[in-house]
């Protein structure tokens, strides 16, 4: 019976109930677009049994029905997932949890815990977005979750505009500790690497290129590179953002064997390996001289490993590496945003005296056993005109200028791909000019690679950096020349050489984005909004999310001098400790009331001075009946007690400017302490 | 004018022995032109205090026993057809007097009790549709037995906030029963007390009440006793901004006839009890203590 009366005291009140449940929701209705949407599901069922448990029209479930729902569940996530230790699975399972607990929330102890579930729950959310919108949803589910903590208090708190109120009030207040925090706690490395869905479909350049690749990525304005500059900027003609080389062709598709994976094996080019991170033994010597530039690139998730820059670059950034290809790669699939700084010398200025290994030149001279053979004699016929490689593609280039359009939209071509577009179709997009040019210079004899990446970009001035969207995606070539080495060529160029200098948008004007839903892209002022969208969530990754170790030393170096114990316990006690002092002052500020008239702040001297003398004042205790109290209990100072007292009346209650000054005089000679003690001294 | 209000205190004194505060008390209640309430055994003075204020102050004075079974019509008068004139005369009630001793005023039902205390608020009566002005100054002393006594009915809080002050007399001092014992009989004394100011000079007294000055000081006492009484858990209700003002009239009253031009804390403190004891009663305890215990707690100087 006692144990059912103290069940029924500490049962949840249908406020607290509702609004945990509000909290439930905010917090796992952005994980539906992650985890299964089923679950969302379950949690309407738990909640619905919950609800019918308050009406008192179920029991609460025993210990198989508990079962029952625990095994279900886990076989609901084991079915969707059927692997276990990935990120997904296990945020799901944290989801699930939570939602199975709502069916036992049966006291406040269940009621907070539920809701610090809540707050970790929506903390993981940022583990799959860390963009602005989720940003500030985060913050919305915090200030709900808040609530409905405070909505468990009783007593009126669960009122929706109280409880948010205070909410709000109070996590306004912890702002300021946000920041500090912020920019202090130490930005550990993940503890554990959990691995993150790898099935997510990569976006932007791919690890093989096909004929309409390309013009698929022309239809994305996505944003996939933001590039800001330290120094100079690159003319337009010189941006090209090297990503994959593509050196395998088998017909059709151009392909890196071993591109996805992060090229694992590194049998092949300059022995530049070196291990992840290590910056030291860098046994590559860096040209000292020549323009040099350096930028920091922050790239979208692509879900693939490979990163993109000019070319020669050299990254200090940790995880990433050059390849023997001239490019970078990540140490894992990029999942999300990711930063990371290069330096880059433009190859003109270098590359005498390289020579191309025999295995190298093999691989850039590979071609497929049989097919297009009307290119292959063009080329050979090239070749025994006694051409070099300059010449010979000096040759190929003007015939592109010549007889070539520039299209989004090409003719599909058949089985002999170059064939039928070198020789009958000649309407293409830079793949296709870009394929078909290293293939006949191979078949010249001429080393030579196709290079994917993008192209060009827009500056953004207010925020100083370099917009690449998706359909800045380009692909050219480069070829080895002897006592060059590998030089950039761009077939595109000698056909529409306005996408090159001002980008897709002017090259195919009529063509560009011609299937999107909204042809907003030609509205100005759309156009417009999107790029202060797009500097906005610059300024946010650059501040907020890229805000890593190393930023984080710099601001407190700039902010300490040096970063010592001694000196972040400085930094950080000394606010805090001001703080309180402020709010201590405050405090006593605001209690204290108005500040008291002359004269009563001197006859409270005289109290206190009476009351060291070992006969204190009561609170209560009228001015009059404290003086005659003291000339029964200690006559020696009881005249001066009525003078100074009869002064106080007169200044205090009678509005006596005279008595004030009087009441000054007497309280400033009043010691009885030295009285008493003279007086003893005397007897 | 210090003068006459010692003596009157004085010639009281002569018949009520040992009761100067509550004789002061009466007076400043009366000076602050408020009415009064006197709580107490039978037998303890009462009626002679209200009798000696009455002939001290030259007032007219009627007296009215209160019992179960009496009409408004006894207190207020009555319209009555007469033959002679041939039309209705109005005859006047006891109520038509200068003070006005209502014994036993929770005897009576609460119809006559609120028809009095109607008459106490408005100082007019209305009867058959003509109002008429009661004579002034008016002045009420009412006496009550303590509450629990059977056949009576109390008064509500709403009606006891009519009287300015609720003050009780209490047992006399051992020298002053002595004196009482040894003494002339007190009734003998008081056909003897001549008048020792008129209606104009009482009058002028009242006004000067009104001059007493309250310096900010004593107003900053004032509030935070108010304040206190609203705040304190212990009281039931606080004392009402009517209350408050009361507490400052009859404070400075007690300053006059303590000769001071100014309020002092010593008379909020001596009018305190009479005055917001019966506006605060407050569950099961009695109000008067709550004050005492209020005026301990409440610091003069600063808050």
């Amino acid at each position: 019976m006692s144990a059912a009366t103290s069940q029924l005291q500490s049962l949840l009140p249908r406020e607290s109930l509702l609004w945990i449940f509000a909290a439930q929701l905010v917090v796992l209705l952005p994980h539906t677009m992650h985890l299964p949407i089923w679950l969302l599901g379950a949690w309407a069922v738990a909640v619905y049994w919950r609800l019918e448990v308050f009406r008192g029209r179920r029991e609460t479930p025993g210990r198989l029905a508990k079962l029952v729902a625990v095994s279900l569940v886990v076989a609901g996530l084991v079915l969707t997932y059927r692997r276990w230790f990935a990120l997904e699975p296990m945020v799901a399972l944290l989801a699930v949890s939570f939602t199975l607990k709502n069916i036992e929330l049966v006291s406040r102890r269940d009621a907070l815990l539920s809701l610090m579930l809540a707050y970790f729950l929506a903390a993981t959310l940022f583990v799959f977005e860390q963009t602005i919108p989720y940003a500030l949803y985060g913050i919305v589910c915090v200030v709900i979750i808040t609530a409905a903590l405070v909505a468990q208090q009783g007593r009126g708190s669960a009122r929706p505009g109280r409880a948010l109120g205070l909410s709000t009030k109070l996590l306004a207040q912890s702002v300021p500790v946000m920041l500090v925090l912020f920019v202090v706690i130490p930005r550990l490395g993940p503890l554990w690497a959990v691995p993150q869905n790898t099935k997510a479909a990569s976006t932007g350049i791919s690890d093989s290129m096909s004929p309409g690749d390309f013009s698929e990525l022309s239809k994305s304005d996505k944003p996939a590179l933001r590039i800001s500059f330290d120094g100079a900027l690159p003319p337009p003609e010189q941006r090209y953002w090297r990503g994959l080389v593509y050196t395998h062709f088998d017909g059709r598709r151009w392909s890196e064997p071993g591109a996805a994976d992060g090229y694992p094996r590194w049998g092949r080019g300059r022995s530049n390996r070196r291990p992840f991170g290590d910056t030291s033994g860098d046994d590559r010597a860096l040209p000292a001289v020549g323009p040099r530039y350096r930028y920091q690139i922050i790239q979208e998730a692509s879900h693939n490993p490979w990163l993109f820059a000019l070319a020669r670059p050299n990254s200090e950034t940790r995880g990433v590496r050059e390849t023997g290809d001239d490019t970078l790669v990540y140490r894992t699939p990029v999942g999300t945003r990711l930063a990371y700084d290069v330096r880059s010398w433009p190859r003109e200025s270098v590359g005498e005296g390289e020579v191309l290994s025999g295995s190298e030149q093999r691989r850039h001279l590979q071609l497929p056993a049989s097919g297009n053979p009307r290119a292959r004699a063009w080329a050979k016929a090239r070749f025994e005109e006694g051409m070099d490689g300059e010449a010979i593609s000096g040759a190929l280039l003007s015939l592109y200028n010549r007889n070539f359009t520039y299209t989004l939209k090409p003719p599909a071509l058949g089985a002999d791909t170059v064939d039928e577009f070198l020789f009958t179709t000649r309407q293409g997009f830079c793949e296709h000019f870009a394929s078909s040019y290293v293939f006949t210079m191979r078949a010249a004899g001429v080393p030579a690679r196709v290079v994917a990446g993008y192209q060009g970009g827009e500056w953004v001035d207010q925020q100083g950096y370099l917009l690449v969207r998706q359909y800045d995606a380009h692909a050219w070539a480069e070829i080895w020349l002897p006592g060059r080495g590998w030089v950039r060529v761009d077939p595109t160029a000698s056909v529409a050489p306005e996408r090159i200098r001002d980008g897709l948008q002017s090259a195919a004007a009529e063509e560009f984005m011609q299937d999107a839903f909204l042809p907003l892209h030609k509205i100005a002022f759309v156009t417009r909004l999107r790029l202060q969208w797009d500097m906005i969530n610059y300024r946010w990754y650059q501040t907020v999310v890229s805000f890593d170790n190393e930023r984080q030393e710099g601001i407190l170096r700039r902010l300490l001098g040096e970063i010592s114990p001694l000196r972040m316990a400085l930094f950080m006690g000394v606010p805090m400790v001001a703080a309180l002092l402020l709010l201590l002052l405050w405090l006593k500020l605001s209690g204290r009331g108005p500040s008291l008239p002359v004269a009563s702040r001197l006859y409270l001297r005289f109290c206190r001075r009476m009351a060291r003398a070992g006969l204190p004042r009561n609170p209560g205790e009228a001015p009059g009946d404290y003086a005659r109290r003291i000339e029964r209990e200690l006559p020696r100072l009881g005249p001066m007690a009525v003078r100074i007292t009869r002064a106080y009346e007169k200044a205090a209650y009678g509005s006596d400017m005279l008595a004030e000054k009087q009441l000054r005089r007497l309280v400033r000679g009043f010691w009885p302490l030295r009285h008493t003690r003279q007086a003893q001294a005397q007897t | 004018m210090q003068k006459i209000i010692s003596a009157i205190v004085a010639d009281i004194g002569k018949v009520l022995l040992g009761k100067e505060h509550q004789v002061k008390l009466a007076l400043a209640c009366l000076l602050a032109r408020g009415h009064l309430l006197i709580e107490d055994l039978p037998g303890m003075g009462k009626t002679t205090l209200a009798h000696a204020l009455a002939q001290v102050l030259g007032l007219s004075y009627k007296r009215v026993q209160f019992t179960s079974d009496m009409l408004p019509a006894d207190i207020l008068g009555v319209s009555i057809f007469e033959r002679e004139s041939g039309q209705f005369r109005f005859h006047e009630g006891p109520v038509f007097s200068q003070l006005l001793l209502a014994d036993e005023i929770n005897r009576s039902s609460p119809k006559t009790q609120s028809a009095l205390l109607e008459a106490m608020e408005e100082r007019q009566v209305s009867i058959d549709g003509e109002t008429r002005p009661l004579p002034e100054p008016f002045f009420v002393i009412a006496t009550q037995n303590p509450l629990q006594q059977s056949g009576t009915f109390v008064l509500p809080e709403s009606q006891l906030d009519r009287f300015l002050m609720r003050i009780s007399l209490g047992y006399p001092t051992r020298d002053a029963e002595r004196a009482l014992f040894q003494g002339v009989d007190p009734r003998a004394q008081l056909a003897q007390i001549k008048p020792r100011i008129n209606t104009e000079g009482l009058r002028k007294l009242q006004s000067l009440v009104g001059q007493v000055k309250a310096s900010d000081s004593l107003l900053d006492y004032l509030e935070r006793l108010v304040q206190h009484t609203r705040q304190s858990p212990e009281c039931g209700v606080g004392l009402s901004p009517r209350g408050a003002l009361a507490l400052l009239h009859a404070a400075r009253a007690w300053a006059l006839i303590h000769n001071r031009g100014h309020l002092l804390p010593e008379d909020l403190q001596a009018v305190l009890p009479s005055v917001a004891g019966h506006r605060l009663q407050s569950d099961g305890t009695d109000g008067t203590q709550l004050v005492e215990r209020m005026m301990h707690q409440v610091d003069i100087i600063a808050a």
